[in-house]
């Protein structure tokens, strides 16, 4: 009985709608349909050197978090005098501010519309607010177990790691929040320093490292990228020496692990890619190609 | 079709006569309300029932006929009752029989058109309902306020009959003004035939109350004139006077006893209830009062307790500095700020020596203070406890000054920390849209807003802990005060007089009516007895509650929780924006 009609209609031609009714059941589609596949669209091929030198924001930002630790742990040892930590700091300030208007010839101030005042001002507003507060910061933390104040730098500090800028396009990045946590990171630290000058320059140190230099490197990065391949390198370097110092096995498993980063991780995703097999079709739920952003804003 | 005759029970024995009494149509229902006996004149009988359809409102009239046979039944009587219905015309015309001696009743309905009609049914079904009239008369009917959701309609029907029969009863008094010895050309049989109920003392009151009331109400209006004078309304007078209980307490009563010795007469029987819950209200308020104050002015009790309140007072003073101390050291193994900690410990330790110093000056007149207090009870016992409550409030002016501080600093946190941590996540708080948006702020404003933040949070542990003590300290003295206005309302809203009503005349609040069969043979009517259903006390609670004076906090638990949490200042008393609505 059944076969009576699919006889009839094998001159009819199926058609893919859905406002026609047809003799087919619900589920049929003919041959054509694999026709549309498509495989690996928006792959993108990598180049190796490309990846490692993109990775190396990554890697300024490992070490900048590993330079302070240092710096912290010297000033805590007394090791460091905070004189001559804050004249480095402030000479080293002055240094990239002139480079940051050189490097573009001040285009980018000319752009942002932000005038050498009003620089002077926000320095001014980070220095007497820390130094006011410093005496306060100094006995913050008295009667809190020193353990506490190391897990919450370090839970900080990680998360500042992870809700850092590299310049991915994901909803987890906020700039805002990493910036805050390196602050509450430092100042936590700050408050075990044994003095309040300590706990100045620490906090001081930590603006410069955290939210100063991070602007420099993206400029370098954009305009002199041979300039930063060599920063980034001396930068390493340092900070490998310093924790040398400290402890040669960390110091080894940090390389390791700037190492891997670097090189064996851009590697790997390059081999992964040869497996990647994405399709697509005319199953695929509809995507909006359209930048819809200007009928939001 | 049923056709319900009330008869009451006091007309049974009646020798015959005529029913007088009202027809209700939409429930088709007869209500007797009296018998008239022979010999009467027609006309005279129908003058008597126009005056007292003008004076009731009620539309009095003739029902039927009223045969009350000792003996065998005369043919001559029957005959002659049945030429009545020709001089009364009534529709339909009723002839209610009780024969020898009352073992067997008998009720015909005559009706004239009834014939005509030609789906009408044959025979009416009578059903004789016995009431007392006395207590249908002086009952007053409280419908249902609920009703079922089923059968709603048949219950608002048979409430709206019922409340016709009560209505009808109570309205037509003026039938009752007569009994049998008054000299009238009308003889009437009823409740009050046998004599009409009255007291001289109660007569003698009545005469006497209109001109107590009427200068007891002069002297009343002035002194509210006195009271809502200019001097009363200044700043700070008018502070004090909305924050101390006993000048709540003392313009409340003010007003009830405006409300009692008022000229107007009552308008209607909830009013006139009211008024009496008050009178009831305030003479046991000032029983009380007196037995406080003879309790209290006897074998120098004052003496006794101005001699306690001192030590007491620096007792407490002292505990407080041995808490504060403990504080400032490592309270329960806490973490706290130690700087802060000493800061926060000697600013309340200082205001603890003001404060015993503050004692030390009012000891010596703490006696006279009292003594004067004391004599306030002669205004009623709520007025002593709210003076009472005052001076709690007063004497523990220290601890509410700790509360203050403790959840101004204990807010300032909460809510500095809160916006902090939006600037922490980079979003804030969009008032426009009433929503947390996220927002790009300047490196700057970072960087001070992490560090306040920083520090907030590590100095909240101390500021919590000192608010949690004082509002501990806080929320005991307010829980002393609430059970005292929780007194003070109970005297000020019980009804008294319902309840004793309720009490001893269970029929004067009526909730509903039952039914009991007395006889129930074929071809008989059937004879019911309705009694009255007395009101339970919970609904005579919840209707005849005064109002309050509403000086106590109306939040729920939930608000003052949040509002705890949030260190929002609570008080014993409702703030005034509260107060509107």
């Amino acid at each position: 009985m059944c076969a009576q009609p699919v006889t009839n209609t094998k001159e009819v031609k199926w058609q893919k709608v859905l406002y026609e009714r047809q003799p087919f059941p619900d589920n049929y589609v003919d041959r054509r349909f694999l026709e549309e596949l498509r495989k690996n669209i928006h792959a993108r091929k990598y180049q190796y050197w490309a990846v490692v030198f993109e990775s190396s924001v990554v890697i300024q930002q490992l070490c900048s978090v590993c330079v302070f630790v240092v710096i912290w742990w010297y000033m805590d040892e007394g090791l460091l005098a905070p004189h001559w930590l804050f004249g480095t700091g402030l000479a080293s300030s002055l240094i990239g501010y002139v480079l940051f208007d050189l490097i573009d010839g001040g285009e980018g101030r000319k752009k942002s519309g932000q005038t050498r005042w009003a620089d002077l001002k926000s320095a001014l507003v980070f220095i007497t607010f820390t130094y006011g507060f410093s005496p306060v910061l100094k006995t913050l933390t008295e009667s809190v177990s020193t353990d506490t104040i190391y897990a919450m730098s370090v839970f900080m500090l990680l998360g500042h790691l992870i809700f850092f800028d590299y310049g991915a396009n994901a909803a987890i990045v906020s700039s805002t929040l990493s910036l805050n946590m390196a602050i509450f990171a430092s100042v936590c630290l700050a408050s075990r320093l044994p003095r309040s000058l300590h706990a100045f320059i620490m906090v001081t140190f930590a603006i410069q490292i955290f939210a100063l230099w991070p602007m420099l490197q993206k400029k370098l990065k954009a305009c002199t990228p041979r300039s930063y391949v060599g920063v980034t390198l001396l930068f390493a370097f340092s900070a490998l020496g310093g924790l040398l110092s400290i402890s040669a096995v960390g110091a080894i498993l940090f390389a390791l692990l700037l190492m891997s980063i670097s090189c064996l991780c851009p590697f790997y995703l390059i081999r992964l890619q040869l497996f990647k097999e994405n399709i697509h079709g005319p199953w695929d739920e509809a995507e909006i190609k359209e930048d819809l952003s200007r009928f939001l804003s | 079709m049923v056709l319900k005759v009330f008869f009451p029970t006091c007309c049974v024995s009646a020798v015959s006569g005529l029913l007088v009494g009202r027809w209700v149509p939409e429930q088709s229902s007869a209500v007797v309300l009296a018998v008239l006996h022979f010999p009467f004149i027609p006309i005279q009988v129908k003058q008597l029932l126009a005056q007292v359809r003008q004076a009731s409102q009620v539309g009095v009239a003739v029902l039927g006929t009223w045969c009350h046979c000792r003996q065998e039944p005369e043919e001559s009587l029957g005959r002659f009752l049945e030429a009545l219905g020709a001089v009364f015309p009534h529709e339909p015309w009723l002839r209610l029989c009780r024969e020898r001696g009352g073992a067997f009743w008998s009720c015909e309905v005559t009706r004239r058109q009834a014939p005509t009609a030609p789906g009408a049914p044959g025979e009416d079904q009578v059903m004789l309902i016995f009431y007392d009239q006395r207590q249908v008369l002086l009952s007053q009917l409280h419908p249902p306020t609920v009703l079922p959701d089923r059968q709603a309609g048949a219950t608002t029907a048979s409430t709206g009959g019922l409340a016709a029969v009560f209505d009808t009863v109570a309205r037509s008094e003026v039938l009752f003004r007569s009994d049998r010895f008054d000299e009238g050309p009308v003889r009437l049989s009823h409740w009050q035939s046998e004599g009409v109920e009255a007291s001289i003392l109660a007569e003698l009151a009545k005469r006497a109350s209109g001109p107590v009331c009427l200068l007891l109400a002069s002297l009343l209006s002035l002194v509210s004139a006195v009271s809502a004078c200019r001097v009363f309304k200044l700043w700070p007078l008018s502070f004090l006077g909305s924050k101390l209980s006993t000048c709540e307490q003392l313009r409340h009563r003010l007003e009830h006893l405006t409300l009692i010795f008022s000229t107007q007469k009552a308008e209607n029987p909830a009013q006139l209830m009211r008024k009496a819950d008050t009178v009831a209200s305030v003479l046991l308020d000032v029983a009380l009062g007196l037995m406080l104050l003879s309790w209290l002015h006897g074998r120098s009790r004052i003496g006794h307790l101005a001699d306690a309140l001192v030590p007491v007072a620096d007792h407490v003073a002292e505990e407080l500095q041995h808490l504060l101390q403990w504080l400032m050291g490592a309270p329960a193994g806490l973490k706290m700020n130690r700087a802060l900690d000493q800061v926060l410990g000697r600013f309340f330790l200082y205001h603890i020596h003001l404060w015993i110093s503050y004692i030390h000056l009012m000891s010596p007149f703490v006696e006279h203070i009292l003594w004067h207090v004391g004599l306030s009870a002669c205004l009623g016992l709520t007025v002593a406890l709210s003076l009472l409550s005052d001076i709690i409030a007063l004497l523990t002016f220290h601890i509410y000054c700790f509360y203050v501080y403790g959840a101004r600093l204990y807010c300032l946190k909460i809510h500095g920390l809160s916006s902090l941590w939006r600037l922490f996540r980079g979003k804030k708080w969009n008032v426009l849209r009433q929503r947390v948006d996220s927002c790009s702020y300047d490196l700057d404003q970072l960087f001070i807003g992490t560090l306040l933040f920083t520090i907030l949070l590590f100095l909240l542990p101390t500021t919590a802990l000192y608010y949690l003590v004082f509002t501990l300290l806080r929320l005991l003295v307010v829980t002393v005060q609430g059970l005292i206005h929780l007194l003070v309302d109970l005297i000020n809203s019980l009804p008294l007089y319902s309840l004793g009503l309720r009490l001893c005349r269970p029929y004067r609040l009526a909730a509903g009516v039952k039914f009991r069969v007395l006889q129930h043979e074929a071809g008989r009517p059937l004879r019911l007895l309705m009694q009255i259903n007395p009101l339970p006390y919970s609904r005579v609670v919840h209707t005849y509650r005064l109002p309050s004076c509403g000086c106590h906090p109306k939040h729920s638990w939930g608000a003052l929780c949040r509002k705890l949490f949030f260190g929002e200042l609570i008080y014993p008393w409702r703030q005034r924006g509260d107060k509107q609505d």
